[in-house]
């Protein structure tokens, strides 16, 4: 199940996206902790701002699994967001970017 | 990523706030890639500090930040800016948060993701892009940010150099006299008198008189040698508004002044020279009066040399917040009061109204709205009533008497030069009753005196 999901993005944005990705990397990273620690409040904070952001670089299913893992953290629904923290790992491994005018 | 070398024109430049430095660098990246210029703010002290040194056009801020929210920085921002548009953006949906911030004074409310066309045209919608800085030292006095004033006031700052004769049209309330004045400031007389008459508020047999100037005995009541607003405005400049309401006998006397540059006063057998610069005005269509006779088609060419229109308010609605704001500010300082705000829908529907008495009406809705509301901010409601119920014709009838007897008093003081008895038997009262009148428009006949006249 290794199929490469391709996303375009505006050219604009280029110098940008390495820097957003790696900040989402980071964000699986930390909601890995913040599970553990079972501190909600900070993790739909996380949930918030992929929410937030995801869409506007051109990556919409970021901010869907955004929007579920803030509903999720309101609810202190651990297993919806371990599943999705796994999805959007998933995601971030098979994305490939191409820039566009 | 602001260039001091090379402003940017036209689109404007905003400030964005965000806590997400991922977000904050796609606001950036977006509103530069539409023509904005845009300074970037990780929290709502550092955009305090920028709008301290690069003065924004507007700003676009998330609501829930680390540190200071979204509705905080709102307030502080108002508090030295209180028209600074503002739009904020969200993640959440919920209406009462975008009600409570739009109290609050935010201009739009936005949810997140934002889509980036949405935001540019909001952005679009609000802002409001500064005239260049150090451009237009001319006509200080007025306020304004629309196209239709920058060219009016390009046009009038070049004919205030020289010393053409400028006639401007206009409706009532739209700032003639403004105008004129800023001309004269900006003209090589500005440091000459300014002497404005308005030739529709004086009686008749008085304007020929407070024109042209009397000698003694000229007629009854004429005890004194009066020389007349064209001789006080000596090297200076004269405004003759309401030209239209000048009767025809007396128009016929003023073409021969601005013939032959002299002037002979009333019941005198010599004339003098004049020497001033004529700005004219009316509300009237000159040439409509022209055509049925009743103003002379001579003197009208003489007057309309260089034509300048001022516009309606409803013709230029993007000068209406900045004119709210000012009058507002003037209030205040009236009053000692804080200076209060228009709620940004209250501002909207101001924008848009017809306004038909122009800046007269809309200072008098202001005074209203400012008096009549408790507190900071002026609500939507409060604007309606304003507009509801201040008539075009602002004045009640007490008032419109008022400011007659005023005019009047002024003009028979004038021309006896303080000299109460005779004002009085110019009035047809006797001297108790006139001193009863001056005292009730708080009139001191001494600065009338010739002595006491500041030229």
């Amino acid at each position: 199940m290794s199929d490469r999901i391709t996303v375009e993005v505006e050219a604009d944005l280029e110098d940008l996206v390495p820097v957003f990705l790696d900040n989402r990397h980071k964000d699986v990273a930390r909601l890995g902790e913040l599970l553990e620690a079972a501190d909600y409040t900070a993790i739909r904070k996380i949930g918030h701002s992929l929410k937030g952001v995801g869409g506007g670089y051109g990556f919409d299913p970021i901010t869907d699994l955004g929007a579920e893992i803030e509903s999720a953290a309101l609810a202190g629904d651990a297993a919806t967001i371990r599943d999705a923290r796994a999805r959007l790992a998933d995601y971030l491994g098979r994305v490939d970017v191409v820039f566009t005018e | 990523m602001t260039d001091e070398t090379n402003p940017t024109t036209g689109q404007g430049h905003v400030l964005v706030v965000d806590d997400d430095d991922d977000m904050l660098g796609l606001l950036q990246r977006w509103l530069e890639g539409a023509g904005f210029e845009v300074t970037a703010a990780r929290s709502g002290d550092e955009a305090l500090r920028a709008l301290v040194t690069t003065l924004p056009d507007l700003v676009v801020t998330d609501l829930y930040m680390e540190g200071m929210d979204g509705l905080t920085l709102v307030a502080r921002v108002h508090e030295d800016n209180a028209l600074m548009p503002v739009i904020m953006l969200s993640g959440h949906a919920q209406i009462p948060d975008a009600v409570k911030a739009t109290h609050l004074g935010t201009s739009a409310f936005l949810t997140k993701p934002v889509d980036k066309d949405e935001l540019v045209a909001e952005i679009a919608r609000h802002i409001r892009p500064r005239r260049p800085e150090g451009g237009r030292a001319f006509a200080r006095s007025l306020v304004y940010c629309s196209d239709v004033m920058a060219e009016l006031l390009e046009q009038a700052e070049l004919v205030a150099q020289g010393d053409v004769t400028v006639f401007i049209s206009g409706e009532t309330g739209t700032g003639k006299e403004v105008l004129a004045r800023a001309i004269h400031e900006a003209s090589p007389r500005h440091a000459h008198p300014f002497i404005g008459v308005n030739c529709g508020a004086i009686p008749e047999q008085l304007l020929e008189s407070e024109l042209f100037g009397h000698e003694k005995g000229a007629f009854t009541g004429a005890n004194n040698k009066h020389e007349g607003l064209f001789l006080a405005a000596s090297n200076g400049t004269l405004f003759l508004d309401e030209i239209g309401d000048m009767p025809l006998d007396l128009q016929v006397k003023l073409l021969r002044v601005l013939q032959d540059f002299e002037v002979r006063p009333v019941g005198s057998t010599r004339s003098y020279p004049v020497n001033v610069r004529i700005i004219s005005a009316t509300h009237n269509n000159l040439e409509a009066l022209v055509a049925n006779g009743e103003f002379r088609e001579d003197l009208y060419y003489r007057l309309n040399v260089v034509p300048l229109h001022m516009p309606r308010l409803a013709e230029r609605p993007e000068d209406i917040p900045l004119l709210l704001e000012h009058f507002l500010a003037t209030h205040a300082r009236k009053t000692g009061a804080a200076r209060k705000r228009f709620a940004p829908d209250a501002v909207a529907y101001l924008a848009g109204a017809a306004w038909p008495g122009n800046i007269r009406q809309l200072v008098n809705a202001v005074e209203l709205c400012a008096t009549l509301t408790k507190g900071d901010i002026i609500p939507l409601h409060m604007a309606q009533k304003a507009l509801r119920e201040e008539p075009a014709r602002l004045k009640t009838l007490k008032d419109a008497k008022a400011e007659f007897e005023h005019n009047y008093l002024v003009s028979v003081l004038r021309i006896s030069e303080g000299n109460v008895a005779n004002a009085a038997r110019i009035a047809g009262r006797n001297r108790t009753e006139f001193y009863k009148l001056l005292n009730q428009y708080d009139l001191d006949p001494a600065s009338f005196r010739a002595s006491a006249v500041d030229k």
